[in-house]
């Protein structure tokens, strides 16, 4: 049995984080057998697709050491601004589609400079976005909502690819931004600028050109989130993406993400927002009463925040 | 290596001058550096090495000093840092600097990763191509091990081989082994040899005189903004390189010493005296040893940056554990566990870091001032401020503090008349005895002057003072008796007399 627990130590973070997950998954599946079909798998990875979606480029951006709170604001924003370009201004999808991505780089591009050249903490300026964007998309809705946003084309959503169609892009964004952070120079690049920003500038690297792409594709992200998730509902509200930001912290925190900078992973961003949404549904399914939904998370977040301290008190002792 | 006679010299820094207004940092510097060797480059604090390498390192740019610079041979103008490094000049700072949360490789490739043209990192081929290149220059780090594991020296040693990656013509040291232990400072010795041997060029800038005498093919001694000597290994000693390296006068600075009277009365007594070494749990810092300490008396600690001197200010204080031993404050035994209970008993202690652990930058120099006799004005839980106030006043008029102002934030004065207030902080607790961690340190002239007068004062009315000062001028023209530290122990004592550089430099060097 020791020999057991050993070797579950020194497995990697990833494949401890899984067998968590799989644990968690069974034990609520065992209070519900329903809780295992397909169906119900389905809707809880459709379930994290949008705010997935809007937080892969985050873990990036926390990787090199800042933070963007904006990303539901701007999902919000770049949704009504389509549907509005849409429905009322009869733009076509693609253009409307390209118009919002544009509006989520441009609010990325502007929470980038304001931290890099205004030195505003990016925690501060990006509150600050957040709240811009949200009266934002508020008042281009005209504080309503939009119930009749058009398919793709005709029959796109009951194609294969249009039913999973988000859950799609959220795997497709999950490996590029892995492979980035992992596979690339840019990702090493990253991860030196959060890590020690004195060192990757003395190795000659632009810190400030790394953080503002990383700030400008966090927007675009957000925004592309936000636009399939109008085309999902056909449907979209000023509340769009409220929360995402604390979701988005709160999964890519237990997945292994260090608040500190330096150290990134989005496969575990992924298992993080799949372990709070499997929580979220299997009681539902087990008939827990949902209040309690939260405050489990809240545990769950606090254990991996404090393993997280606790690993950088114990590097920091070390040397 | 184009022509060899043009290039004897890897670098060569030809009558530099540099002012900040009206002061002469640098005034008509050499400094010549042959191919292939090690040079050395010493001085005191404030002698000049830093303005030299900030120059040479591109911070200052071209422009903004006057002289030349030729590395290789060449005239070089460098207008940046990174402009410094292209041209083959590689600094490796006192300062640990490294990207904790990556691999040895990817440190060392990081330079790399910002301008390669290649967009997927492999990693086997990284750390193959880096171990082959650690192994080449017989430097012991592995690749892939994670930085944030690695101990302060082997962050210090990849901090080279970064600079070494980038095939420099002059690799620059700053100061590498003032954290470092004595093994760790042999093996960064094997490993500038071993680079020697290679035919790399070093500069290696220490105070340390074992070390230039142990590494160093030659050596340029600076003071006061001059190069008083370049010498051959064959032609310097150690006494030489101190005189050289002092040597000069002292003025009015220092306030007359007062004689002790004979009969003054011992407050404080400390018998087999054993700190702890905090970086080591458990053991100690410097073997056991006693002293007394009189009413009046400044008593200094001599030494190296290392030989304990603040760990036995930090035990007497409680912030530090004392091993073993016995300690009197006026007669009485007291045992030294912690900080409330070492000021209540009558120790202050003023720390020698006043950024870090001495000051509140956000705060009003009122509430610095006052911020450890709170209690003091308080009643029922409530602080009564016109009481503060008056306090903060008094002391912050009789050390003279520039602003008078007491609503002045903290970060707005000057390093001097932060450090009076740092000393007021600790003088409103009333001391019995006073022990002051480098109270000079990073203070202009005139305040060193009035702070040398505070200390005097203090002691004339019967404090007893504890001094501790890497500035040996400072700490014999105030103390009336130095116990000096070196290699661990306390290996003698000498009275404070300012014609006696020399031999505590000799001293704390272990040179006697």
């Amino acid at each position: 049995m020791r020999t057991n627990l050993k070797s579950f130590t020194t497995l990697s973070p990833f494949v401890k984080r899984l067998i968590f997950l799989v644990v968690v998954f069974a034990i609520f599946a065992g209070l519900n057998p329903a809780f295992a079909n397909y169906a119900s798998i389905l809707s809880i990875v459709q379930g994290i697709a949008f705010v997935g979606i809007a937080s892969v480029f985050l873990v990036l951006l926390i990787t090199a050491g800042e933070f963007d709170i904006s990303i539901g604001a701007t999902a919000a924003l770049s949704a009504l601004t389509s549907a509005m370009l849409v429905t009322k201004q009869g733009y076509s999808i693609p253009i409307a589609l390209s118009i919002s991505l544009g509006a989520g780089i441009l609010v990325g591009l502007i929470n980038g400079l304001v931290v890099i050249y205004g030195k505003v903490p990016s925690f501060i300026a990006t509150i600050a976005m957040l709240f811009m964007c949200k009266s934002l998309a508020t008042f281009i809705s005209e504080g309503k909502g939009i119930a009749d946003f058009p398919d793709l084309y005709e029959g796109f959503k009951q194609s294969l690819i249009g039913q999973y169609f988000s859950i799609l892009v959220f795997i497709i964004f999950v490996l590029v931004g892995e492979f980035i952070l992992n596979r690339t120079n840019f990702g090493k690049v990253i991860a030196a600028v959060g890590s020690n920003p004195e060192a990757a500038r003395t190795a000659g690297i632009n810190t400030n050109r790394v953080k503002l792409i990383l700030f400008m594709a966090t927007g675009c992200g957000a925004a592309l989130a936000g636009f399939l998730s109008l085309l999902h509902f056909s449907s979209a509200w000023f509340t769009l993406g409220s929360g995402w930001e604390l979701l988005a912290i709160a999964g890519l925190v237990i997945g292994g993400t260090s608040l500190f900078g330096g150290r990134g992973t989005v496969t575990g961003l992924f298992l993080g927002l799949l372990l709070m949404q499997v929580v979220a549904s299997g009681m539902v399914a087990s008939s827990i009463d949902p209040w309690w939904q939260t405050v489990i998370t809240g545990v769950i977040v606090l254990v991996s925040l404090s393993v997280d301290m606790k690993r950088k008190k114990v590097k920091t002792d070390a040397t | 290596m184009s022509s060899l006679s043009s290039t004897t010299y890897a670098l060569e820094m030809i009558r530099i001058n540099k002012s900040f207004g009206p002061v002469i940092a640098l005034d008509d510097v050499s400094l010549k550096v042959k191919v292939g060797t090690v040079h050395g480059l010493i001085g005191q604090n404030g002698a000049g090495k830093s303005t030299l390498m900030k120059i040479l390192s591109g911070i200052y740019p071209d422009g903004e000093f006057a002289g030349e610079i030729k590395v290789a041979g060449e005239n070089v103008k460098m207008s940046s840092p990174l402009d410094a490094q292209i041209r083959g000049i590689a600094i490796v700072p006192q300062e640990i600097t490294v990207a904790d949360s990556l691999t040895v490789a990817e440190n060392i490739l990081l330079s790399e990763f910002g301008i390669s043209p290649r967009i997927v990192y492999s990693k086997k081929k990284n750390s193959q191509k880096i171990t082959e290149f650690l192994t080449a220059n017989e430097i012991p780090l592995n690749a892939d091990q994670l930085v944030s594991e690695l101990s302060l020296h082997k962050k210090q040693i990849l901090m080279i081989a970064s600079a070494l990656y980038k095939a420099p013509k002059v690799l620059v040291l700053d100061e590498p082994t003032s954290s470092l232990t004595s093994d760790e400072i042999e093996n960064l010795f094997s490993i500038v040899r071993n680079l020697r041997k290679r035919g790399f060029t070093t500069v290696f800038i220490t105070h340390k005189l074992p070390e230039i005498l142990e590494l160093c093919d030659a050596v340029s001694i600076l003071r006061d903004g001059k190069t008083v000597r370049t010498s051959e290994r064959s032609e310097f000693d150690a006494n030489q390189l101190v005189s050289d390296m002092i040597g000069r006068k002292l003025g009015d600075l220092y306030p007359a010493k007062t004689e002790l009277p004979k009969n003054a009365k011992v407050i404080f007594s400390a018998r087999d005296l054993v700190v702890e070494n905090p970086r080591k749990p458990g053991e100690k810092m410097v073997s056991a040893f006693s002293f007394d300490l009189h009413a009046g008396e400044i008593l200094g600690l001599g030494g190296l940056v290392g030989s304990g001197r603040t760990e036995i200010l930090r035990a007497l204080y409680g912030d530090n554990r004392v091993l073993a031993g016995k300690l009197e404050l006026e007669g009485k035994e007291i045992s030294s566990t912690n900080i409330p209970s070492a000021i209540n008993s009558g120790i202050g202690y003023v720390t020698e870091d006043r950024k870090l652990e001495g000051l509140f930058f956000n705060l009003e120099i009122r509430s610095n001032a006052t911020a450890s006799i709170l209690d003091k004005f308080t009643r029922l839980g409530v602080l009564q401020k016109r009481k503060e106030k008056v306090v903060a006043k008094e002391i912050s008029e009789s050390l003279a503090v520039k602003p008078q102002d007491i609503f002045e934030m903290i970060g707005n004065l000057s390093g001097g008349n932060q450090q009076k207030v740092l000393i007021g902080k600790g003088l409103l607790a009333k001391p019995v005895i006073f022990m002051l961690d480098e109270p000079t340190k990073g203070v202009d002239i005139a305040s060193k002057a009035e702070i040398y007068r505070i200390v005097s004062d203090l002691a004339k009315q019967g404090v007893g003072i504890i001094l501790v000062s890497s500035e040996f001028p400072e700490l014999l023209a105030l103390s009336h008796r130095i116990l000096v530290f070196s290699g661990g122990a306390m290996i003698g004592e000498m009275t404070g007399d300012s014609t006696k550089e020399q031999d505590l430099m000799m001293m704390a060097i272990g040179q006697s």
